[in-house]
């Protein structure tokens, strides 16, 4: 192992974050400036899952530069963030992407990733720049330049399921419904394994058109089958908000689990306390104390919450952090290769066979489901709302569960047709 | 039992958005002859501004939703006497300039509110009535369908009980001949897009709390209204709302037993079938030349 904890939040908030407040700005030598691509939805459906990610890595580059930005190999920058709005639509992303590696000089480029992504792959195979999805599912042989360092959508749903049937052994009866798209029926595959390997029956899916208004008919006909367990899998955020309040309008007062449940205290608000609570999903808020664990890699996570807060209030999704996680990766690499240039940091990156992820040590993996290795994976937590707010209940074990399970994985993916030899 | 039930209730609430909708889009046409894309926008702005006055003012809902409906009707005015008025012998231009329109006001919604989550607009009337075990109607569901029956039934007494009602509905049969028999074209031109405007204010204003609150959201509802209004017959009012009780009816069941998707298709299929088998409608006449 190469790089450490230490090394990482060395690598950031030792020279940054930290002294933003406290420590006198430290007189470095020229100061160039590093631009980093933001490639994501910032207008449309998906943009919840883009814009927030633009606020907390605008946070995070701020608090960098406040300190006196980052050196790397002999030469200390100052981070810029080149930001470009896909739509979440490919000939969108395609041009962002061309604009911000050729007229912006961005030296790597993080994207949400999927429906865009096939517009990006010829073009970021091309050009050998390094990219980063949030959206494992983009990975196969032919992205070799593509890393899923932080979030292994959808795979770590498994957590919260397995978590689920731990506590509330006696639910067996699950629903799931989720919109038609690449975030969602990837996701559906998963949650389907794991229900099946913690002996959970899936009595019906509902797979939903995006473009849905309405969803008290798909609430009615969910509930028919009288669950245990709703599931949303990935809906987006706005659809769990207004699928909640229908679940809560007709009546259900089962379990409820997601991948997602952005901007929940809107929900409790429009619900009950006491309709929300147990409700379980993947993504926590920052200034949860669990986060201040001794392995979690990110320079002052309650820190951050707060400034994020102060800065941009209410807008608070599951992707606040990630992109930001990703800087902070990608510093640790370029610091490893005491270089800014795509191809030596991913080299970097990938001299070792694991990596200090946001939730801990991580390995890289992939190759049984993307055909590639370029997915860290390790801890993630499992977050549980209790008394109307989030809280982390406990971090799952990825790998330890694809070791149990992972035929069972294959199988549901294959059945979804989201196997990366039937996507291509 | 509870199922179809459920589902009857659900199509219900449904058909009375789709019937405001639609009849505020029959009312433009058949006055003026217009197809206007904007109706879906108005519909954004009336959820807009009751996010605006109710959640971010505190005012009360039904006093945000009455405010709403008018600021739209006002905006409706404008768009006659502006945009449709100097285009009255150019059906063409009246749309293009509503298509304009459309981007001007989702990028205004975008300046103002911004992109991102919807707008949070809490439910002004929490919980549900249950009507029987089993099937419920959320009670801010409960009174936006009320004041909505109530507004089409007011509707359809000032356009049959009225003298200026039936002034309009002339006007829609036959401009030139109203004209002839002293009907200010005009003023009732006005009136057809300030009632159209107001009535696709008033649903986005009742559905805000039920809805996704964003600066698109104009999309589907109108692609559903032009479905019901061109399955009611286009310039029928009546058509209008007897076709948006079926297409809502329709829609909801095959959603609840079948897929929403599958129900969007089928309401498309639907729709085109008319169109080739019946070209005018349900409800619609044919107008000799």
């Amino acid at each position: 192992m190469g790089i450490t904890r230490r090394d990482l939040l060395t690598a950031t908030a030792g020279t940054a974050v930290l002294g933003s407040s406290v420590i006198p700005r430290i007189a470095f030598g020229e100061t160039k400036t590093l631009k980093i691509g933001f490639l994501a939805p910032l207008t449309g459906e998906v943009s919840a899952w883009g814009l927030p990610g633009l606020y907390g890595c605008e946070v995070l580059v701020k608090n960098i530069n406040a300190a006196g930005g980052v050196k790397i190999g002999d030469d200390t920058y100052t981070l810029e963030l080149a930001s470009f709005d896909d739509e979440y639509l490919p000939d969108k992303a395609l041009q962002g992407f061309k604009k911000l590696v050729s007229e912006e000089g961005a030296k790597f480029v993080m994207m949400l990733g999927g429906d865009p992504w096939p517009g990006v792959q010829r073009f970021a195979n091309q050009s050998k720049m390094l990219a980063t999805t949030l959206l494992p599912s983009d990975l196969s042989p032919d992205t070799p330049y593509l890393l899923a360092p932080c979030e292994v959508h959808p795979i770590y749903n498994v957590t919260g399921v397995e978590y689920l049937a731990r506590t509330f052994p006696d639910a067996k009866r699950a629903v799931i419904c989720a919109q038609n798209d690449s975030l969602g029926i990837p996701s559906v595959a998963t949650y389907e394994a794991a229900f099946e390997a913690a002996g959970i029956e899936v009595v019906d899916v509902n797979i939903f058109d995006p473009a849905t208004t309405d969803f008290a008919p798909l609430v009615t006909s969910l509930l028919a089958k009288k669950p245990d367990i709703f599931c949303y899998d990935t809906a987006y955020a706005d659809f769990v908000n207004l699928i909640a309040q229908q679940l809560h309008v007709q009546g259900y007062k089962g379990l409820q689990i997601s991948c997602t449940c952005d901007n929940y205290p809107q929900i409790v608000e429009k619900t009950s306390k006491e309709f929300m609570e147990g409700f379980i999903f993947q993504f926590p808020d920052f200034d949860d104390p669990k986060l201040n664990e001794p392995f979690i890699n990110f320079p002052e996570p309650n820190k951050f919450f707060a400034d994020y807060n102060a800065a941009h209030p209410g807008t608070w999704t599951a992707v606040s952090w990630e992109y930001p996680s990703i800087i902070v990766q990608w510093i640790a690499g370029a610091k490893l290769a005491g270089s800014i240039e795509p191809m030596q940091v991913l080299e970097a990156m990938k001299s070792k066979p694991s990596w200090p992820h946001i939730f801990g040590e991580a390995e890289w993996w992939g190759q049984d489901l993307w055909g590639i290795n370029n997915a860290l994976v390790g801890k993630w937590p499992v977050v549980v709302i209790r008394d109307g707010k989030a809280v982390i209940a406990e971090y799952g074990d990825i790998p330890a569960w694809w070791a149990k399970n992972k035929d069972l994985m294959i199988k549901h993916m294959r059945n979804r047709k989201q196997m990366w030899d039937q996507r291509a | 039992m509870e199922i179809i039930l459920q589902t009857c209730v659900n199509a219900l609430v449904a058909s009375a958005f789709f019937a405001l909708m639609a009849v505020g889009l029959v009312l433009i046409f058949g006055v003026m002859g217009i197809i206007n894309f904007a109706h879906g926008e108005l519909y954004m702005v009336g959820a807009y501004l009751v996010w605006y006055f109710y959640s971010s003012q505190g005012w009360p809902f039904l006093v945000a939703v009455l405010v709403a409906s008018l600021i739209v009707t006002v905006i409706g005015l404008l768009m006659e006497r502006t945009l449709f008025r100097p285009m009255r012998d150019n059906p063409l231009g009246g749309l293009i300039n509503s298509i304009g329109l459309l981007f001007i006001l989702q990028v205004l919604a975008v300046q103002v509110g911004g992109v991102g989550l919807m707008k949070n607009v809490p439910p002004a009337y929490r919980g549900s009535l249950d009507l029987l075990p089993g099937v419920a109607i959320g009670n801010q569901r409960l009174v936006a369908l009320v004041i909505a029956a109530a507004l089409l039934v007011c509707v359809w007494y000032f356009l049959t009980r009225t003298k200026v009602g039936w002034a309009l509905r002339a006007v829609a049969q036959d401009r030139d001949a109203a004209a002839l028999q002293g009907i200010n074209i005009d003023r009732i031109s006005m009136l057809a897009m300030g009632l159209g405007a107001g009535m696709a204010g008033m649903a986005g204003a009742l559905i805000a709390p039920l809805a996704r609150v964003e600066p698109y959201m104009g999309h589907g509802v109108i692609i559903t209204a032009f479905i019901v209004t061109i399955v009611g017959g286009i310039g029928s009012l009546s058509g209008a709302v007897l076709a948006a009780v079926l297409y809502a009816f329709f829609h909801t069941f095959v959603t609840t037993y079948w897929n929403g998707t599958i129900a969007t298709m089928m309401g498309l299929l639907i729709m085109l079938v008319v169109l080739i088998v019946k070209p005018t409608g349900i409800m619609g006449t044919r107008v000799s030349e």
